[in-house]
């Protein structure tokens, strides 16, 4: 059974779809990456899997079940969630960011909560930071609090928006680190970015999204190397040039 | 101009030698105001009473008997010697009139002074306790308002209206004598007996907390509605229900951006409460009109009346300063600098 099922998934802004009867699936472990031009429903379809966006047509289920049938904070526990800015609690240090899901969430104690805290601040390598404030870290460390903060929550899956994008160049680096180790580590992840590097290693499949609809999907090389559809590669070709 | 300058100016910011007299100004005053509300406080005096001390804190004292601790009887003497040098001089009355009036007045203020005291006690209690009500109203009136959808927001959005649109004044006449609020707090037993200020004062309460509730919700709901929307989102993306996305996420922060605004209301309520003495509580402004009314000494009396006012709402400003210094976090409800 896949981890993540997408079945005829469409959803409408309006008189505007943004997703047009979706189609895939994921296993436990995968690492998808979608990539599309800006206004393509990337990130519509990212909030689909936790529900911060209801779909209007189709099913979604994790690991066999429907999520609309869940408790959406349950199935927020579920999935972690990581986004392009950061969205770090600003009144919590970086410790505090990880707790409060601990604390309110799944109820642990607050000494409990402080540990595995620590934990998860050491794997993304911002323990030192853990009593500054988002306001005196810099983006990359933030956005390795972010990914702290939905990891200590132990998620069966987890998505992630351009997790990269509002960063400096210099910064994106420890952030691709963070998240190559996770993959490493089996994580079943759903991200979106444009960082055909991470792309290319990392990634056991990529899918090109384009006007709410999956263009052409894959294994990378193949996308890379033996594209289907001239859009696909157009916009890598695109996006590789940028890369470079 | 930095942004330094763009902030309001307060007592804190002044520099070193004007602060230092500032400073001192306020130590004196206080430390004469505290030892005055202890030396006629009926509650202390029970205890001091049962521990076989009863003379050293004296409630009994009716508040128009109360001695000054300084004698006025220099500054009177010094107004009549400068005026009747004024007068042997031959030189004009502007000359010398306004040095006779300031002895005057401060040989008045040492004779008032107690009463007063007396007065801002009151002042002081009515309006520490009604906005610290006032605000456990408000913090649930307006999360109803940003997040409470639209019954909620409605019902909270017709109280702020109907609260402000009326003023204070009538609100309390209608506590006090439209409603039989007053009986109904007396026929409690406890009210007025011993230390428990009387009825009148309570209904003032009431009247206070429910108008300052309707301003303080104004205040904190632009402060919550300044919160970034993603801040929910975040909380709310970790699996915390909206409320407790709320409680733990956006109001922490909205109450920080608040505390400027609420600084206001808070001064202005200082103020505002002088009208309960239109409802016989003999709080500040009751007290002053009731030495109008012993001496006809209006102009003097409304001037120290003033400087009473003056100092205590110097004194909450500078406290506020120091709560919104204590509670701040880098990067929350200050300019957010290039990082």
């Amino acid at each position: 059974m896949s981890l993540l099922h997408f079945e005829n998934v469409s959803k409408s802004y309006g008189d505007e779809e943004v997703l047009h009867d979706v189609s895939f699936q994921l296993d436990a472990g995968d690492v998808e990456v979608i990539v599309g031009p800006s206004g393509s429903g990337k990130s519509t379809l990212l909030r689909c899997v936790n529900r911060l966006t209801e779909i209007d047509d189709g099913v979604i289920s994790l690991e066999g079940e429907d999520i609309h049938a869940m408790d959406e904070n349950t199935l927020r526990r579920r999935v972690g969630m990581v986004f392009q800015d950061f969205n770090l609690f600003a009144h919590r240090t970086a410790r505090g960011n990880v707790t409060l899901g601990l604390t309110e969430v799944l109820g642990l104690s607050k000494h409990e909560a402080d540990e595995r805290a620590e934990q998860y601040l050491q794997q993304v390598g911002v323990a030192d930071q853990a009593d500054a404030y988002p306001a005196e870290l810099s983006g990359g460390q933030k956005q390795r609090v972010g990914i702290a903060r939905a990891l200590a929550m132990d998620p069966d899956l987890m998505l992630f928006d351009e997790p990269t994008s509002a960063l400096d160049p210099e910064l994106v680096g420890e952030v691709l680190a963070v998240m190559r180790e996770l993959a490493d580590d089996g994580m079943t992840m759903l991200a979106v970015t444009h960082e055909m590097g991470f792309a290319r290693s990392v990634a056991s499949r990529l899918a090109f999204l384009e006007d709410g609809q999956i263009v052409e999907r894959g294994p990378p090389e193949q996308l890379f190397e033996q594209p289907q559809h001239d859009r696909t590669d157009e916009f890598l070709g695109e996006l590789t040039d940028l890369n470079r | 101009m930095s942004v330094d300058e763009t902030e309001p100016a307060a007592v804190g910011d002044l520099p070193g030698r004007r602060r230092l007299v500032v400073l001192v100004v306020g130590a004196v005053f206080w430390t004469w105001l505290l030892t005055r509300w202890i030396y006629h406080n009926a509650a202390l005096d029970r205890i001091f009473s049962t521990l076989g001390l009863p003379g050293l804190i004296r409630s009994e004292v009716p508040v128009r008997d109360r001695e000054p601790w300084l004698s006025p009887e220099p500054f009177a003497s010094a107004a009549d010697s400068v005026a009747s040098f004024g007068h042997g001089s031959g030189l004009p009355e502007v000359a010398t009139g306004w040095l006779v009036w300031l002895c005057d007045l401060l040989a008045f203020s040492i004779e008032s002074a107690p009463a007063l005291a007396e007065g801002a006690y009151v002042t002081v209690y009515l309006t520490v306790v009604s906005i610290l009500l006032g605000l456990a109203i408000a913090v649930p009136l307006s999360v109803a308002r940003v997040y409470g959808g639209t019954v909620l927001g409605r019902l909270s959005l017709a109280y702020t209206e109907l609260i402000r649109g009326t003023p204070l004044l009538a609100q309390l006449f209608l506590l006090y004598y439209g409603l039989p609020l007053a009986s109904v707090i007396e026929s409690l037993g406890f009210v007025g007996s011993g230390w428990v200020p009387g009825p009148a004062a309570f209904v003032a309460i009431v009247g206070f907390t429910i108008n300052s509730s309707a301003y303080q919700s104004e205040y904190i709901r632009s402060a919550l509605q300044s919160v970034d929307e993603k801040q929910l989102v975040a909380a709310r993306s970790v699996g915390l229900s909206k409320w407790a996305g709320i409680r733990h996420v956006v109001l922490p922060q909205g109450l920080r951006y608040a505390i400027p605004g609420w600084t206001n209301e808070f001064v202005y309520l200082i103020k505002y409460s002088s009208l309960a003495a239109f409802i016989t509580v003999s709080e500040l402004f009751g007290r002053a009109e009731n030495i109008v009314t012993d001496t006809f000494r209006t102009t003097d009396v409304y001037v120290i009346l003033a400087l009473f006012y003056l100092a205590l709402v110097l004194t909450t400003a500078l406290a506020m300063e120091r709560v919104a210094a204590s509670v701040a976090i880098p990067g929350v409800g200050q300019p957010d600098g290039d990082r």
